[in-house]
């Protein structure tokens, strides 16, 4: 049976089309993806995100146990500060990508992908052998909103927020009149804010938002502009852009890599010889060349022979051209200007790899 | 909305209109395109091309997936419909008289091949 957030009723009046995604009933668009993604990044948008997991980590030694799930170094993680991590085999492949947050001493917030939460839980007990360590998922007594658009900031502060945060902070704060954990952090490339909110609170908090947000041009976006945001910053999805027999390096993702931590952790030995060396393949940025669109598993041809495979593709209404996302074989004649063809029922199709994101950022502003 | 008059549906949502001659029309029904959202890039086939009753014969892109569309009955392409290749969205906004997609000219028995299709008022309570 599929799952549904606190917020099903609210997406069912407003009239949303709702799919099954990672066993959870979703909503994938309210009125049209194109209107929902220029609405993201012209005003603001307001997302439900309850299917993601959050997980709780604490104990005297959380830091070391951290430290040894993911290649980032949580011991430099300042107190309400957020790092973009991954979780990784001893391979050093991708279980999952996840955003850590240090809610205290010794306490942090992990958020993880819905499609991943047993996984991730699974594979951090097993790795929690010997540690002082408390893992308590809290997944199923919380909601998450996401508040997202050039103009979020602005209506957070009038709903309430009472303090300024940086990009990748997080601070407990009242919304609307309601105790919420607010972090500057999102998934559309945009400036923007996600509202941890105890389950009773989330539909209250839905509204209040929606109701505020009107003047801001505010509009309910569904998961559909969600992946085409996402896209366009070029943010991996996984399951399309990352998985088990994909590292880090290889992602794309060496920059959130420190080159200097001395800890042990799982699959570090891979992870340290592919930062000196590259990977297998590597992850490009792909723009189609004419008007057809590139897939996930679509193949990727260079010089007639076989390269490489699409991952995640769709149309980017702000570009009004078709992008991709694609592994190619890590050779250096493969790079940003390279034409590849990418087969699309059964004839090639030109693409030209472009560098990613697709478009600016904006998310790491600071004002 | 106004529907096609002499129109039958297929549980895979293609219409097929008759225009008399053994000639027909053929396009997404308006429940498809409200299921694909905006649809933003149409594949259609070239004039002349034969296809068996239940072939691909296009392809139409939302901006989340590639959708194939079936022949509802065998046929020749005798004309496709260059106003959707070029602007995709009119299917979303006129799916029966702007957005068809291609005008056959039936190869096979109709009245035997078209015994699964639907009127649209059944199709619709199909759907329910």
């Amino acid at each position: 049976m599929t799952k549904e957030t606190f917020l099903h009723d609210k997406h069912i009046a407003l009239g949303a089309k709702m799919v099954d995604f990672a066993g959870w009933e979703m909503p994938v668009q309210y009125t049209s993806i194109i209107e929902e993604h220029k609405t993201v990044r012209e005003n603001v948008g307001l997302f439900d995100v309850s299917h993601m997991g959050e997980v709780f980590v604490s104990g005297k030694e959380s830091v070391e146990f951290l430290n040894k799930i993911v290649p980032q170094d949580i011991s430099k993680l300042n107190y309400e500060k957020a790092v973009y991590c991954q979780l990784t085999n001893k391979n050093g492949g991708l279980i999952d990508d996840l955003i850590i947050y240090k809610l205290g001493i010794l306490e942090y917030l992990v958020i993880c992908n819905a499609s991943r939460i047993d996984e991730d839980l699974n594979w951090m007990v097993r790795n929690s052998k010997g540690f002082d360590v408390k893992i308590d998922n809290q997944s199923h007594n919380y909601s998450l909103l996401a508040v997202q658009g050039p103009k979020a900031d602005e209506l957070m502060r009038e709903l309430g927020l009472s303090t300024h945060q940086e990009s990748f902070t997080i601070k407990p704060d009242k919304i609307a009149g309601i105790r919420v954990l607010v972090s500057r952090t999102g998934y559309t490339g945009e400036d923007g804010y996600e509202i941890l909110v105890e389950n009773n609170y989330s539909e209250y908090l839905w509204d209040k938002i929606l109701e505020e947000g009107q003047s801001f041009g505010i509009k309910p976006i569904g998961l559909g502009a969600r992946d085409t945001l996402r896209l366009e910053a070029a943010l991996h999805l996984y399951g399309n852009d990352l998985d088990e027999n994909t590292t880090p390096v290889e992602a794309g993702l060496s920059w959130s890599i420190p080159k200097d931590k001395k800890e042990y952790y799982n699959g570090k030995e891979v992870i340290e010889e592919q930062l000196k060396n590259g990977g297998e393949k590597k992850l490009v940025g792909l723009k189609m060349l004419d008007k057809s669109i590139a897939r996930h598993e679509y193949e990727v041809y260079y010089k007639g022979e076989k390269a490489g495979v699409v991952t995640s593709g769709a149309p980017s209404p702000i570009l009004g051209a078709n992008i991709a996302l694609a592994y190619v074989k890590n050779n250096k004649e493969i790079c940003t200007g390279t034409i590849v063809q990418v087969m699309i029922r059964e004839k090639l199709h030109d693409a030209e790899i472009i560098k990613k994101p697709f478009i600016q950022k904006r998310n790491k502003i600071k004002l | 909305m106004s529907i096609k008059e002499n129109m039958l549906c297929s549980k895979s949502h293609e219409y097929l209109s008759d225009d008399g001659d053994n000639r027909f029309t053929i396009g997404l029904t308006d429940y498809a395109v409200e299921q694909l959202g905006d649809i933003v890039f149409i594949e259609l086939p070239d004039v002349n091309t034969e296809f068996k009753k239940g072939d691909t014969f296009a392809t139409v892109e939302s901006v989340k997936a590639a959708s194939e569309i079936y022949m509802p009955v065998s046929g020749k392409i005798i004309e496709i419909n260059e106003e959707v290749i070029n602007s995709p969205e009119t299917l979303n906004e006129d799916c029966y008289e702007k957005g068809w997609l291609v005008k056959i000219e039936a190869t096979g028995d109709v009245s035997s091949e078209s015994k699964d299709l639907l009127e649209y008022e059944d199709y619709k309570e199909e759907l329910e």
